[in-house]
């Protein structure tokens, strides 16, 4: 086939991103969070192997080992300390937002190049970056249970981190492990919170929280 | 010549064979010995030697519907290329997709009328969620095979199935395919075959009041759909090897017979492992044909 790794793994990260959008129980949402992050760090790979500079390669060990790994598992951790979480409703019915997600990964193709930079980077990955972006927030914007919205924001984080990676030349390393370590504390926190929420309302579902508690 | 007598090995023979090596290979996975592969034959030999109970508020068209529903599958199966054998080319404008469709969906139309005339609550039980499901899959299976249509330039099915198609659509294409064929044959996840609990049958609960010849007919109607919808995914699967149009003609049928009974497996291993889908959630399951379909129909456009 005439398509380089970067094509094929950026295009499996945002179809993985539609298909997550009609997943409906957290475990199989957080494996496909995994899974688009390792096509993310398979991505800093690829670049890192092309344009023989180490900083790549590095980034991509941490991406994998922080955002595919620590991070997924601690949401199911806490998923499964929150118990009976691993099932849930959607306020848009999980069909109709993977038809949505398709239609917005269509629009973001199609129109990948009012974003991209073209001297540098590669037009369609900067697509399914937005995509990426847009999709993450269609799931946080769909869904009933507050752990979900995390989710949601963690695939926004990946398709900003896609189009850094593959439209600019490179940020320095510190910035790059800064930002990583930030979006993990920043869950830490947010799972704590969800923790704090739980202990108040008895629940995480967030169209209940303006109620009288029962 | 041969390709009459091919036509005729298609339909008597590999069907049953078909279901045969399912139901083997589903007996070896859960580690019973399981029937012999052959059984389907003995079995249609048997319901053919047995009487019918047939209920008293059935009119003729519990009767006449396998009959006519049966007739529909043999033709169907003449028709469609699911075997890779090709064929001549007097034939090929019959093989229109849209045809094919229509007479698929008029077999399962005439089950459901079957199944509604006995009187009984299963058959409108059966028949009402035979419905949705086929509802729910008929977009994926027209937006799939429409596309390939767009790429072929025509809408015949051997046509279709004679030119290259580009390897990521036929791999999508073909997932979609072979989803819409577990939902259009009732097979996991979104109906056990063996369940024997009515409240959750979809298929069985369709064909239930059949007993004797009329279910000979029903069995062997479902088979030769079997054959038809894996054997359409297992031909578009195979077109992700570009080299696959370029193997002799005899090669190609056997090739093709190969990956229909593979697919077999396959689903008989998924038979094995998965569980029957929550019958609310398996719209959730069936979108994902219709999405992988719009994908690739997204990807066919703009090449």
């Amino acid at each position: 086939m005439d398509y380089s790794w970067l094509d094929i793994l950026a295009a499996s990260a945002a179809l993985l991103g539609v298909w997550m959008c009609g997943v409906i129980r957290i475990r199989t949402l957080l494996a496909g969070l995994a899974l688009q992050v390792a096509a993310m760090a398979g991505i800093t790979l690829y670049i890192g192997l092309v344009t023989h500079v180490t900083h790549f390669l590095i980034l991509a060990v941490v991406v994998l080992l922080v955002k595919a790994i620590a991070i997924p598992w601690y949401l199911a951790w806490a998923a499964k300390q929150l118990e009976t979480r691993e099932d849930r409703g959607v306020t848009v019915a999980p069909t109709l937002t993977m038809i949505i997600g398709l239609a917005i990964l269509a629009t973001c193709y199609f129109g990948a190049s009012f974003i991209a930079v073209p001297s540098l980077g590669n037009v369609g990955a900067a697509g399914m970056a937005a995509a990426l972006v847009l999709l993450g927030m269609l799931l946080m914007i769909g869904r009933r249970l507050a752990i979900s919205q995390v989710i949601g924001f963690l695939m926004m984080e990946n398709g900003i981190f896609l189009y850094g990676l593959t439209q600019t030349p490179g940020m320095p390393m510190l910035v790059e492990m800064g930002v990583i370590f930030d979006v993990l504390v920043g869950v830490l926190v947010s799972g704590l919170v969800i923790f704090r929420l739980n202990r108040s309302f008895e629940h995480i579902d967030v169209t209940q929280f303006r109620g009288l508690r029962h | 010549m041969i390709t009459l007598l091919l036509i005729i090995c298609n339909i008597l023979l590999i069907p049953l064979l078909l279901i045969g090596v399912i139901n083997k290979v589903k007996a070896l996975l859960q580690t019973r010995v399981g029937a012999p592969i052959l059984q389907p034959f003995y079995d249609m030999v048997k319901f053919i030697g047995k009487g019918e109970t047939i209920s008293e508020t059935a009119s003729w068209v519990f009767v006449w519907s396998p009959r006519i529903g049966l007739a529909i599958a043999i033709m169907a199966a003449v028709l469609v290329p699911w075997s890779g054998l090709l064929l001549p080319a007097s034939w090929v404008p019959a093989t229109n997709l849209l045809l094919v469709l229509y007479l698929l969906s008029m077999s399962k139309f005439l089950g459901m009328l079957a199944a509604m005339d006995t009187g009984s609550a299963f058959g409108g039980l059966g028949a009402s969620r035979e419905a949705t499901i086929t509802v729910l899959v008929e977009p994926a299976l027209l937006i799939g095979l429409g596309t390939l249509a767009v790429g072929a330039g025509s809408m015949d099915l051997a046509t279709i199935y004679s030119q290259p198609i580009h390897p990521i659509v036929a791999a999508l294409i073909g997932a979609a395919l072979l989803i819409a064929a577990l939902a259009e044959l009732s097979r996991m996840p979104v109906d056990d075959p063996t369940t024997h609990l009515e409240l959750t049958m979809v298929h069985e609960a369709m064909i239930l009041e059949n007993s004797g010849r009329n279910l000979a007919q029903v069995e062997y109607a479902v088979a030769l759909r079997s054959c038809i919808y894996f054997g359409l995914a297992a031909q578009t699967l195979c077109r992700v090897w570009p080299g696959f149009l370029a193997l002799s003609p005899w090669l190609h049928y056997l090739a093709g017979l190969g990956g229909l009974f593979l697919i077999g497996i396959a689903v008989a291993a998924a038979e094995g492992v998965l569980v029957k889908l929550n019958w609310r959630r398996v719209p959730n399951f069936l979108i994902l044909a219709t999405v992988f379909s719009l994908c690739a129909a997204l990807i066919a456009v703009t090449r």
